[in-house]
């Protein structure tokens, strides 16, 4: 270390201290006219032995605890070169010289947990759902979701926690390294935009080098300094990953992406699903060149993009193929009210509002256009959930005309088994029996419900809102019918197979853990607990309403 | 248009004609037009020029980012036709303008610039009526913004500009930076019109339709745009991004999105979803974050730095906008990643419905580049959804699209790699195989999917087979081979385990020993090889050689807890019981919160230190565990929370833990449940028992409040009624009340649930022992040795029992056996230590 920068440092020491209370907001304005100052103070971190480090430390600690954001942010600039130095030490057992930086990182962390008012600061955010109107889409014009369980859950708009509830951590143990550092690496990611080049370079640098040091690849470096493995948690390589994609699209392409390459090897090699999931991704959605200006941004290139779609029109695509099938039964004169339920068809995921208009409407025959899209809007608005289910209990309804003509054709067989089926065909076409129908044969739904160990109900329970829940049950007994829940019932007794055989989802790897429930008792650990504790007395009696 | 008049029906047809583009009707309309009234010719020719020139343009399209070319020969009719039209200066003053709009865009045609924006400064643009203007005449608004705009970025700055607004000002004065503002001004004024017309125009379309013919005529087909509107809506945030100005070209974005799509924008609000997520997710953070219903900060890290002259202020206001999505209880994002989402939601049904399927050669080119475009919006889905730990949610997108990525390796692996994270073992482990057949030379895969099989799946087959593929692949899988013999090691380690036969459990042994061995000289750095191998080791009872390599794994990496915990277990096997429980505390201090080390701990200190101090570490345990499940207490947190993940993660650590007497496939909370009961009653007994020596207290019992320990039991039983281990404790409380009969019965119960667990089964040798019957006693118990050849103390109640019954040379083998393994006997059983990749 160079005099000039010791004294630049002891410069900035002596003055912060002196300064009176009320210079605060102007000396935070000021602070980064200090070009030589950021340097220096990374030439300290970097150095164990520094005497200066200390001081340094405890001042950094002092700004942070400021109420000046931007002194905040000043101090959060070195926290992933603060991080690398801590890792790289622990890695090497040499606890004793690490003291001052760990209690910064503590300092931060303690600080960061809790609101003003000193309470444990939740994290949250909503996950948007389709089937509620925003101020970029109406839910009619996409469509509604298959109705899954997940598209059940997401009915409504779910508050999520994403990190909270953390304690107070006086010391560090290998225990809890993780969760601090990952939450601190989460409050650096929420200010990352406020960072500047030189904190981008250190969050690459450190990315890189804890996830090569030690490993053979860590021989193809310009840094080959002898290093410990550093054990990483998946959850921190996240975090990483996320402060990495800024850096790539915020002026550190180059070192960016080889951080990203280093993440994703170590991920590999780790067997790590989540950190490698979020790489690929990014490495795959890398736009192709660098940018021009090599420290210049790459947020976004944007073009005008031609309205027209590049897609020729006699292409199938999932939209196609419902206009298709539109017009077929449109021409097969099986446009009764039944067809009112085909408004979107859940097979292909969602449905467009364009398809909508073009789709002769059953209630307003050869009514279509915008009208027909405004009429859809209406009645969805009303009653979204029940769209919803109506939608994935159309899905079926293609399977159910099968088999409907395979009853025909055999109907003293199908009576036997399914007394369901046998039913007069007119009673078919009104929407409440169309829903007992669908009741009895295939919803997965219920399968989970006659299943209490399988892994769905766990998921079920893990994740959905039991508001939902209960919907679907109110709707699947909308229809009360005595033979219906006979057959109900009986449909569970023969369980699995006979729901699974008649269904041909374009994949079918829905049905693994219906057809293997030996697994899906290996599968139960898992999740299995926390829904015991807390949802099993509701699904119970969820369950025992069904029966 | 107010000076509109009924009753004409030609009138009205060529409203509509102009309205819905059908340029080759209109000389046959101006025929017959012309045929009624002298005045109408006029009218004739401008509808006649409009029509050649659109037809002109429809032949002869401008490309975005080329320029127009210049006079054309075509273009000669269209002007004599206009020129007609305004030089006799008969028209209502609506067709006036009209005719001065196309003049002004002709001129752009051929690239007179300067004489369009002559003709842009004789009409004012901001002064005609958007309220009530036929539909076609909103498009012409639109454009004649937008081509102005076109025309101000061609002509230079300095140069005289007739703009209607400034045109008495001396325009040299202006700076660039009015210009810039005025020509961003003009496309942004332009997209809004354009948008109220794209939505006006399919109102009429489809009123049209209604009324006029009950079959959709072509309404199926699409509407072009043209370069002009498409120029309007998309430039003025082109420009902002190109002056880096994200602010208000972020700003931009959210406008055209909120207003109501329209079949001709869809595809165009796709992108600009897409786009502007991206924005969120790369260049946004939470702090630097506004709500679409804010307004901007004032100064935004967004913005370049080096263009703060650039600033844009939006200064106008249209007497019509175009409708915006409205409504009660409406959705608004308040935080970045919400808002990403919900625009990449958006992105993701359109991308989805819009995916060719058909794979046949002459759709390729597009099936190609539908699938790229959606492949795109599910890395960001992915990316946003993965920061915040929504692995469930994401799983089920991917699902989505799987339907257009038949051979497509890349959306298949991020599938599996969601499952995973998800937590869907068994499905993941189906898919990867997919991802092997696609991709057969990375070795990542097939260790990803032995990873499940040895973990939360236990299909030891399969995980067999998934790392003898990774084995197979030799030198090609380079770092990843020891990574290969360390999973087929773990595979057969956890086979020994299960075996019930002794032959096949020391054979699985062998080969799991000789996997370890060939991981750890290929990776000689990594403390995982050099762990297993000595855990190996000790469960082979070669004591010293396992203390070698657990040293050297505590050399790769000081605080491993699975070294540690195996340090103090071989210890202990050595009998070095302070010794073990040192490092036991050790360990504890960096894992506080470990149940693994705290049951061994329990043990320890039973041993070394007395009861008491055992089950005060025994009630700090049930604390740890209590705070644990309130933490985790899911009624407040949502779908996935990752809160909650963390919380299963952790619990599956916990299910990790492979106690032989814990081995049933039940729920992990149970398993830790039983755990502490287990401990309970087990210090219990030791407790009143007053003995130190905790192995031999759990064999001869002289408790004097069995009660004590029959409540623990009998809740246990009630939370848990078809648990051998319950049944076991049952068992031993009987034995203790001295009822040899139940006892039996009870044993008996456990073993029907579980033929296998050797507790039970020593016990039951005991009493039938006990009951003189020695045959069946000596059967139980030479079972329960080929269960677990290493339990010494079976072998000792086997040596009693043949003792018994006179055959005192085998007795004495079955003592020395004894002997010898309680020798190299650990406090727990190494395999207490999980095994995992």
């Amino acid at each position: 270390m160079f005099g000039s920068e010791r004294s630049v440092v002891e410069e900035w020491l002596s003055e912060f201290k002196s300064l009176p209370e009320t210079h605060i907001p102007s000396y935070a304005g000021s602070l980064h006219l200090k070009k030589s100052l950021v340097p220096a103070l990374y030439r300290v971190i970097q150095d164990p032995n520094n005497e200066l480090l200390e001081p340094v430390c405890h001042q950094l600690f002092e700004l942070y605890r400021s109420s000046e954001d931007r002194l905040r942010r000043f101090t959060l600039q070195f926290l992933p070169e603060l991080v690398w130095v801590y890792l790289r030490i622990t890695a090497s057992r040499d606890r004793q010289s690490n003291g001052c930086i760990e209690a910064l990182l503590l300092g931060i962390y303690n600080l960061e947990i809790v609101d003003k008012d000193g309470n444990s600061r939740l994290l949250s955010f909503t996950i948007p759902s389709l089937s509620k109107p925003s101020i970029y889409h109406e839910p009619s014009s996409l469509g509604s979701m298959v109705l899954t369980e997940g598209a059940l859950c997401q009915h409504d708009q779910i508050r999520v926690l994403y990190s909270g509830l953390h304690p107070q951590r006086e010391t560090f143990t290998a225990q809890n390294r993780f969760e601090v550092l990952c939450f601190l690496m989460l409050c650096y990611n929420a200010a990352v935009v406020y960072m500047p080049l030189s904190s981008y370079q250190s969050v690459c640098r450190m990315s890189s080098r804890l996830c090569v040091c030690g490993f053979p690849r860590q021989q193809q470096k310009l840094w080959r300094e002898p290093c410990n493995r550093v054990l990483l948690d998946p959850e921190f390589m996240v975090q990483m990953l996320t402060a990495v994609y800024h850096a790539i699209y915020n002026g550190e392409w180059e070192m960016g992406r080889e951080a990203l390459e280093d993440i994703v090897y170590r991920a590999q090699l780790e067997l790590y699903s989540q950190p490698l999931l979020l790489g690929n991704a990014m490495k795959s959605s890398l736009p192709e060149s660098a940018p021009d200006d090599p420290r210049g941004r790459k947020v976004l290139q944007v073009e005008v993009t031609p309205t027209v779609s590049r897609i020729s029109i006699s292409a199938i695509t999932t939209a196609s193929i419902r206009r298709h099938r539109w017009k077929r039964e449109d021409t097969d004169g099986m446009s009764g009210g039944e067809d009112s339920f085909n408004i979107n068809d859940p097979d292909e995921g969602f449905s467009s509002g364009a398809s909508n208009s073009s789709q002769p409407s059953g209630t307003k025959a050869g009514g279509g256009g915008g009208v027909g899209l405004r009429g859809s809007s209406l009645s969805s608005s009303s009653s979204s959930i029940k769209k919803a289910i109506t939608a994935r209990l159309s899905r079926d309804r293609e399977k159910v005309r099968e088999r409907e003509r395979e009853a025909d054709r055999k109907p003293e067989l199908l009576t036997d088994h399914q007394p369901a089926e046998s039913r007069p065909p007119q009673r078919q076409q009104s929407p409440p029996s169309s829903i007992n129908l669908e009741a009895i044969h295939l919803s997965p739904i219920k399968k989970h419900l006659s299943f209490p160990v399988g892994p769905a109900l766990v998921r079920t329970g893990s994740t959905s809102s039991s508001k939902s829940f209960d919907c679907m049950t109110f709707n699947l007994n909308g229809g009360e019918d005595e033979q219906e829940e006979a057959a109900r019932g009986e449909d569970k007794e023969r369980g699995i197979s006979v729901g699974g055989s008649h269904r041909h989802s374009t994949i079918s790897l829905q049905e693994e853990h219906l057809v293997r429930p030996e697994e899906a008792q290996e599968l139960l650990p898992a999740g299995a607990p926390l829904t015991k504790q807390s949802r099993s007395p509701s699904f119970n009696m969820q369950i025992i309403s069904q029966v | 248009m107010t000076t509109r008049k009924s009753g004409s029906r030609l009138e009205t047809e060529i409203e509509r004609c102009r309205s819905e583009g059908q340029w080759d009707k209109i000389p046959e309309l101006v025929r017959q037009l012309s045929a009624k009234l002298i005045s109408n010719d006029d009218l004739g020719e401008l509808l006649l020029g409009e029509c050649k020139l659109q037809a002109y343009l429809k032949e002869n399209p401008i490309k975005q980012g080329s320029s127009p070319r210049g006079p054309r020969l075509k273009l000669v009719e269209v002007r004599k036709h206009l020129t007609a039209a305004l030089d006799r200066g008969n028209l209502k003053p609506d067709y006036l303008q009209e005719a001065s709009l196309l003049m002004a865009k002709l001129c752009y045609v051929e690239a007179e610039f300067r004489e369009a924006l002559g003709h842009y400064g004789r009409v004012n643009l901001d002064e005609m009526q958007l309220a009530g203007a036929p539909v076609y005449r909103l498009s012409m608004i639109a454009e004649a913004y937008a081509t102005k705009g076109l025309c101000l970025e061609k002509v230079p700055a300095g140069s005289p500009s007739l703009s209607n607004k400034n045109s008495g000002s001396p325009s040299s004065s202006r700076s660039t930076t009015d210009r810039e503002q005025e020509i961003i001004t003009c496309y942004e004024k332009s997209g809004d019109i354009a948008l109220l017309y794209l939505q006006e125009a399919e109102k009429a379309l489809s009123a049209g339709i209604q009324n006029r013919s009950p079959k959709p005529g072509p309404t199926t087909q699409e509407q072009e745009l043209g370069y002009f509107l498409e120029t309007g809506l998309q430039r003025a945030h082109v420009i902002h991004f190109k002056n880096g100005n994200l602010t208000q070209g972020v700003g931009r974005f959210r406008e055209i999105l909120r207003a109501v799509e329209t079949r001709t924008t869809q595809n165009l609000r796709m992108t600009i979803a897409r786009q502007l997520a991206e924005i969120l997710l790369r260049g946004m953070c939470e702090q630097s974050y506004w709500s679409p219903l804010e307004d901007p900060p004032a100064v935004s890290p967004l913005d370049d730095p080096t263009r703060q002259g650039h600033i844009y202020i939006k200064n106008y206001s249209l007497s019509r906008s175009p409708r915006l999505y409205s409504g009660e209880n409406l959705f608004c994002p308040q935080e970045n990643t919400e808002e990403a989402l919900l625009l990449l939601l958006i992105s993701e049904s359109m991308a989805n419905r819009d995916a060719v399927l058909s794979r046949i050669p002459e759709h390729n080119n597009d099936r190609i580049i539908s699938l790229q475009s959606a492949s795109v919006v599910y890395d960001l889905l992915t990316i946003a959804l993965g920061r915040r730990g929504q692995y469930e949610m994401l799983s089920e997108c991917l699902e989505r699209a799987m339907k257009f990525a038949f051979e497509e390796f890349h959306l298949w692996y991020q599938l599996a790699l969601s499952l995973m994270a998800a937590g869907k073992s068994a499905r993941a482990v189906k898919v990867l195989k997919e991802c092997i057949r696609l991709k057969p030379d990375d070795p990542t895969i097939p260790l990803l999917a032995v990873k499940l099989c040895i973990g939360p799946l236990h299909w030891l087959d399969e995980g067999e087979m998934f790392a003898k593929m990774v084995i197979d692949m030799g030198e090609k899988a380079a770092e990843f081979r020891a990574k290969g013999y360390m999973a087929i090691g773990l595979v057969y380690s956890l086979k020994a385990t299960d075996a019930s036969l002794r032959s096949s459990q020391e054979e699985y042994q062998r080969k799991a020993l000789g996997a370890f061995q060939r991981a750890q000289s290929l990776s000689p750095t990594d403390h995982l090889a050099a762990f297993y191998l000595a855990l190996q080791l000790a469960v082979s009872r070669q004591i010293p050689e396992a203390l070698g390599y657990v040293r050297q794994a505590l050399q790769l990496q000081g605080d491993d807890v699975h070294s540690l915990h195996l340090l103090a277990l071989l210890l202990s096997a050595q009998k070095h019981y302070h010794d073990a429980l040192n490092i036991i505390e050790m360990a504890l201090s960096e894992y506080p919160e470990n149940f693994n080390l705290l049951y061994t701990k329990v043990k320890l200190e039973a041993m070394c230190r007395g009861p008491e101090e055992a089950l005060l570490t025994c009630k700090h345990m049930l604390q740890i565990w209590k705070s644990f499940y309130n933490l985790t207490n899911p009624s407040d947190s949502g779908r996935g929370s990752s809160l909650l993940d963390r919380a299963i993660a952790d619990r599956r650590q916990l299910n990790a833990m492979t106690l032989p007497d814990f081995s049933d496939p039940e729920t992990g909370r149970q398993q830790v449940f039983l755990l502490i009961w287990d401990f309970l009653l087990s210090v219990t007994l030791n407790f009143h028992s007053g003995k130190t020596d905790a192995l031999k207290s759990e064999v001869y019992i002289g408790m004097s409040k069995p009660a004590e320990a029959a409540a623990c039991t009998q809740e246990a039983a009630n939370l848990f009624p078809t648990s051998h281990n319950v049944l076991y404790m049952r068992g031993q409380i009987a034995e203790l009340k001295g009822n040899i009969e139940e006892a039996k019965r009870w044993y008996e119960e456990a073993l029907s649930i579980n033929p296998t667990h050797v507790k039970t089964m020593q016990r039951l040798g005991l009493i039938l022992h006990q009951l003189q019957r020695y045959s069946l006693s000596e059967k139980v118990l030479r079972d329960a040795v080929q269960v677990n050849s290493t339990a010494h103390d079976v072998w000792n109640s086997l040596g009693e029992v043949l003792q018994a019954q006179g055959n005192a040379a085998a007795a004495t083998e079955c003592f020395l056996t004894a002997l010898e393994l309680e020798a190299s006997s650990p406090i727990l059983p190494f395999t207490i230590i999980p095994r995992a990749l």
